[in-house]
């Protein structure tokens, strides 16, 4: 069975009301999620509750994802717009802390100094922007599903990644070779 | 995908949260199960207030026409009541009395 139809399968019996499906669901694409929600917000502890919120108002919502939808796609929806009315209610850009953790393992060729750049510079996207880049630079997404997944209009979407990309390899220090 | 996309997305790697975790899993799910349980109380609470506000609005034309059924039926419950008692006390033994047992 593909991850699409396993998906199919499992938002069909959750919306039937099974939690098991529901929880296979959560096991599935937690990972995704979280990863979004770190790179939208940079607070891993606030990002990972409004992970739980979100998987929380997806079971509330789960009758009303349509058949065939992007299940990653939908979650990653509520997730920015749990981020973005969280935003609203602290009334600031959240602090930025120092979550570092040491031991992280680095890929091949990446320093901390690279991550804590990559980090900052992230931080300094717009709000808009560096959902855009969390989910199609870091997370695969097509533009389109990043389009739907945010809500916003594709070409929205291409200007804001080009732009948050140009910054960050900027910030990094990293020829465009695309260019 | 150019070397400098293939730069960022190691980057971006490096703070993937890992592909299984059952300590987020469980926490997601105690909430949905809270949740859930809290709706269910509510749905209840509002099915109970609901049926005993009904109740008590339609009971003083309810009382007069259970208190004449409850007395017209009254011999016929007495009688079900206890062939009921019999059929529990007696048991298997009425089963095959009647030979419905093999």
């Amino acid at each position: 069975m593909s991850p699409a139809s396993l998906d199919e399968a499992l938002v069909a019996a959750a919306q039937g009301g099974s939690t098991e499906a529901f929880s296979r669901l959560v096991e599935r694409h937690q990972q995704a999620l979280r990863a979004f929600l770190r790179r939208a917000c940079g607070d891993w502890a606030m990002a990972d509750d409004l992970a739980q919120e979100t998987f929380l108002a997806a079971w509330s919502r789960i009758g009303r994802l349509k058949a065939g939808a992007s299940v990653r796609a939908w979650l990653c929806g509520i997730g920015y717009n749990k981020h973005l009315s969280a935003l609203r209610s602290a009334g600031r850009e959240r602090a930025r802390g120092a979550r570092y953790e040491e031991d992280r393992a680095l890929p091949w060729g990446a320093t901390p100094e690279d991550r804590l750049t990559l980090e900052t510079a992230m931080a300094d996207l717009p709000a808009e922007q560096r959902a855009c880049v969390a989910l199609c630079l870091a997370a695969d997404f097509s533009h389109s599903e990043a389009a739907e997944a945010l809500d916003m209009p594709l070409g929205t979407v291409k200007s804001h990644v080009s732009r948050g990309r140009a910054r960050l390899l900027q910030a990094l220090g990293v020829c465009d070779d695309a260019g | 995908m150019t070397q400098a996309d293939d730069r960022l997305k190691d980057l971006f790697a490096s703070d993937e949260p890992p592909a299984r975790d059952p300590a987020f899993s469980m926490a997601v799910m105690e909430s949905v199960m809270r949740r859930r349980f809290q709706e269910d109380v509510a749905l209840l609470s509002a099915a109970s207030l609901i049926g005993g506000g009904a109740l008590w609005a339609v009971w003083p034309s309810l009382q007069p026409a259970l208190v004449a059924l409850s007395q017209g039926f009254a011999p016929a419950l007495g009688a079900l009541g206890l062939a009921a008692c019999a059929a529990m006390i007696l048991g298997g033994r009425a089963r095959s009395a009647l030979g419905l047992e093999s």
